[in-house]
Order: C-alpha cells, then sequence, then structure tokens
C-alpha cells in the first residue's frame, strides 16, 4: 500500500485551563462558568507526514508539545481544529503497561493488556506462549506483577505491546528501562517493524538516539513547528539553538 | 484511511455500540481483574465475595434489629433487612466503582482509543457480580435458617435484575460524566448515597408510611429506588406482586438509563483534556 502512514494538516490543539490544577464545584458555581478565558495553545497549525517504513523522531523542550502530539495521534485528544488522518493500527506505548493490574499474575496481564490494546481474547490464546518467550521472564509470568522488577515490568509491557502487532508505533521515552539484552533486543523489533513498512514515531530527549534511529524529524517550540526535516539537521538546530540559549 | 480526529467529531450511535460490543471482552476481563484483584491477598480470597455481605448484614442487623427493635415489631425484620440492604448495595457499588473506574484508569483514558463508556460497564459488571454473590449467600445460608424459601415471586428475580442494572446504569454513567469536570463528586457521592439510603425502604418497614401525611408519602415514593426496593421484596421475601411497582420500575430504569448513557457519551471527547 502507498501514501502516507500519519497525515496531518493545520492541527490546533488548545486548552483553557482552569485556574487551579483541578476544577471544583465550588468554582464553577461561583463564576458561574467551566473554564477560565485564558487559552493556552498546546498545538499551533501543525502539519506534517509520516511515511510508512519511516522512523519519524520528535524532539523539543519540556512543554513544547510533544505529549500532546502523541496524543492526537493516538486518538484519545481531538484536535479542536484541522484533520488528522492515520493509516494502520496504531499502538501507542506512551505508557508501557496499559491496562495491567499490578495484584494479577504477568499472564494475567497478558490478557489485560492485549484486550485493552484491542486483540480478541482467542488472538491472545495463540500469541500467549510467544510473548512469554520474548519478554523472556520466564516461571516469573505466573507470579503478581508487583513483584516485578521495573525491567521485568518493561519487558513483559513491551512483549505484550508487539504482540498487538502494530503498523504504527507511538514512543515516548519507554526505553530508557530495561537491561542492555533487552535494549537490543527491542531495537531489532523495530527495525523489523520498520522493514515490513510499519512506521514509528519516537518522542526523546535522547538527541543522539533520535539522530541514529530516526530518519527525519519534527521540532516543535511552544507548540509551532520550528523545523522539520532530515533528523541530523534537525537535531544540529535544536543543539545550536539550545547552546545559544545557554550562553545568554 | 482511517480518520480518527476532526474538529469534535460526534460518535454514531450505531457505530458506538457496535465499537462497544467489539469490546466486550475488555470490559469483563477488566471486571473481573478488579474481583480478582480485591481478595487476592487476602488469606480466605473469594470466600470474602459472600462473607462481606453477611458481615455487612450482620452489623445493620445488630443496630438496627436489636438495638433499636426492629425485629421485635416484625419477625420478618432480617430478611426484609437484607433484601433491601443487598439490593440498595448494588446501587451504590455501580455509582462509586464507575467513580473509580474513570480516576483509577486516566493512563489507559489518555493512551489508548476506546468506547470510553467500557469502564463504567465493566464497574457495572464487577458490582452485579457483587450483588450476585450476596443473592448466593441470602439463599444458601440466610434462608434456610430463617425458614424463608424461594416461592413464585421468586421467579421475577431475573426480571427485576434486569431493570435494576439499567436503573444503576444510568446512575453509575451519571456519575462517571460529572466526576471528570468535578472531582468533587467522589466526596460528594457517599454522602448524597447514604441520605438516599435512608430516606429509601430499606431500614425502616414500609408500613410507617402510614405515620406520615399524605403528601409526604407521595415524595418518598417518588423516591426512584422505592418501586425496585418493593419489588426485591416480592422476590425475596414473597409478598404480592404488584403490577404498578413493575411499571415505575420499568421507567425508570429506561429513562435513567438512556438518559445517563447519552450523557456520558456526548461528554466522552472531552475527557483526555481534563486528565
Amino acid at each position: 500500500m502507498t501514501g502516507p502512514a500519519i497525515t496531518i494538516d493545520d492541527v490546533v490543539v488548545s486548552y483553557r485551563p482552569y485556574t487551579d490544577r483541578n476544577p471544583t464545584l465550588k468554582r464553577a458555581l461561583a463564576q458561574r462558568r467551566l473554564r477560565s478565558s485564558v487559552t493556552v495553545t498546546a498545538l499551533d497549525q501543525v502539519s506534517f507526514s509520516v511515511e510508512k517504513g519511516e522512523a519519524f523522531g520528535v524532539i523539543g523542550a519540556n512543554g513544547a508539545g510533544k505529549s500532546t502530539l502523541l496524543r492526537v495521534l493516538a486518538g484519545t485528544l481531538k484536535p479542536d481544529e484541522g484533520s488528522v488522518h492515520v493509516d494502520g493500527h496504531i499502538s501507542p506505548l506512551l505508557a508501557l503497561g496499559l491496562g495491567f493490574n499490578r495484584q494479577l499474575s504477568g499472564l494475567r496481564n497478558i490478557y489485560l493488556g492485549g484486550l485493552a490494546g484491542g486483540l480478541r481474547r482467542a488472538e491472545i490464546d495463540q500469541k500467549v506462549d510467544s510473548i512469554v518467550t520474548y519478554s523472556g521472564i520466564g516461571d516469573a509470568v505466573f507470579r503478581p506483577v508487583k513483584t516485578y522488577s521495573s525491567g521485568m515490568f518493561a519487558r513483559l509491557a513491551f512483549s505484550v505491546a508487539m504482540a498487538m502487532e502494530p503498523d504504527i508505533l507511538l514512543l515516548d521515552e519507554v526505553l530508557a528501562v530495561g537491561d542492555r539484552e533487552f535494549h537490543d533486543q527491542s531495537m531489532e523489533t523495530m527495525q523489523a517493524l520498520l522493514a515490513r513498512s510499519g512506521t514509528i514515531v519516537f518522542v526523546s530527549h535522547a538527541l543522539a538516539q533520535v539522530k541514529s534511529f530516526c530518519d527525519r524529524a519534527l521540532w516543535l517550540e511552544q507548540g509551532e513547528v520550528r523545523a522539520l526535516g532530515p533528523a541530523e539537521d534537525v537535531v544540529a538546530a535544536y543543539e545550536a539553538a539550545g547552546g545559544r540559549r545557554r550562553k545568554q | 484511511m482511517n480518520k480518527i480526529g476532526g474538529p469534535r467529531s460526534q460518535p454514531q450511535s450505531r457505530s458506538y455500540l457496535a465499537a462497544l460490543w467489539h469490546r466486550r471482552e475488555f470490559a469483563i476481563a477488566l471486571a473481573f481483574g478488579n474481583l480478582k484483584a480485591r481478595h487476592a491477598a487476602t488469606s480466605l480470597g473469594i470466600v470474602w465475595w459472600v462473607l462481606n455481605p453477611l458481615l455487612f448484614g450482620a452489623v445493620y442487623f445488630l443496630v438496627f434489629g436489636l438495638i433499636f427493635g426492629g425485629a421485635r415489631r416484625s419477625v420478618d425484620y432480617l430478611p426484609y433487612l437484607l433484601s433491601g440492604l443487598f439490593a440498595f448495595n448494588y446501587t451504590t457499588a455501580s455509582m462509586t466503582g464507575a467513580v473509580n473506574s474513570i480516576l483509577s484508569n486516566d493512563k489507559l483514558l489518555v493512551n489508548l482509543q476506546f468506547p470510553r463508556l467500557i469502564l463504567p460497564l465493566a464497574a457495572l459488571v464487577e458490582a452485579a457480580v457483587g450483588f450476585m454473590a450476596s443473592m448466593v449467600a441470602y439463599y444458601v445460608i440466610v434462608a434456610p435458617t430463617l425458614g424463608v424459601y424461594p416461592t413464585l415471586q421468586t421467579l421475577m428475580l431475573p426480571a427485576i435484575f434486569v431493570l435494576h442494572t439499567g436503573f444503576n446504569l444510568g446512575l453509575a454513567a451519571v456519575a462517571a460524566r460529572l466526576v471528570i469536570p468535578f472531582r468533587d463528586v467522589k466526596n460528594l457521592i457517599p454522602i448524597a448515597v447514604r441520605l438516599w439510603f435512608y430516606l429509601s425502604p430499606v431500614l425502616w418497614p414500609i408500613a410507617f408510611l402510614d405515620n406520615i401525611p399524605h403528601a409526604m408519602q407521595l415524595v418518598v415514593k417518588a423516591n426512584p429506588i422505592f418501586p425496585l426496593l418493593v419489588l426485591y421484596r416480592s422476590a425475596l421475601v414473597g409478598a404480592p406482586i404488584e403490577v404498578e411497582n413493575l411499571a415505575f420500575a420499568t421507567v425508570w430504569a429506561v429513562v435513567l438509563g438512556t438518559v445517563g448513557v447519552i450523557l456520558f457519551v456526548r461528554h466522552e471527547d472531552q475527557i483526555a483534556r481534563y486528565l
């Protein structure tokens, strides 16, 4: 199939934040309205497309709108303006272990995580052995997940996410966990995903990783596209700007 | 090409129901995962499902049956109390469960796209299983010791349960809808429910109504859960079933269920903005 995996056009997301962190009934009644009039634009007229088989990096300072962008791509946040087109099954790895219940065994969590991600129970029945093998956690799969080390948790969660055979993978700085062996294994899996025309959107502060792993990159600054192009150029520009700022 | 977002796309009702049905296994896995996790670390485990409502009932019987003398006025006080208590508890558990399902699954809501109604529905399934366990406790332990046996009216129990579930679905959806912008709802619900509990015929016998003015009687009977509680008494204790109560219970179940679900679904696009 041809055509881009992701196309977003002129996407605008603005929040009208509450004056405090949590809205309260009292304030709503007192003010006779639910939201403050201040608008924060998290994404402002953002447009780009990502081709199939491409690894696409997103960089930018904290609060630049990277997480908002991933939520828009994952479909959990509807943009106020603009359009989002996604071609293929999308698997967000924004947080590892989605749907997991730490009180329950690894095995039960394979089912919970798989069902949360959209698999059917029968599909998981077929995949469960390979998930356990891939994760390399062995008999620990029968123990409650709360007894796992953070590395074991990441291994299991990543294995469940990959079992969904996503066409598009959204990664938000999740591969920092796990040991060397697991890191290499997951990199291999992602290369395989790219090789079969899968797409990866990779949000990271690890600039070296973005430069080596991604084909193209997007630099977001305060919700606006500051640069878009080959990963090396965008990272270089970002580093240069960061360096300038530090000198001031 | 799969369009996942234009400006404020409203879900189509039929495709929404189809998406819900497609994800039914997820709802059930969530519900049973929570049920299993709740007693996972206890030594009695699954026994708690039956033991919990029994102990709960015992406390109320001690206070309102023995200390305040409800049992002296009526020999049937215990089955009367338990049937009302277990039924009311199903409603309470649905509402608090739905609120918690939204608040505790914030990661899921932010990261994954799925019909949001799954979460309150899973809470409803969880509450329904708990209610069924209390019915088992009632029929296996309480009823035989007290000499209360299933009657012809007991055959109505599944129908009453279905109406009650529709009723609870509506309340659960409304509670889940409100807690998203207003976290205060989590604190208000237990208090509101407690007031509602005392105004409903759970602890006090319906015969009490004869002592109050007619206008007040109408107000008390306008309580949406009133017909359901009376129906449960008929099914569990054996009083005749009144068509009037069946009609009112049906109307409340349909109206609350529909309105609650519509209110929730119309707002679900906005949930991620509040988390």
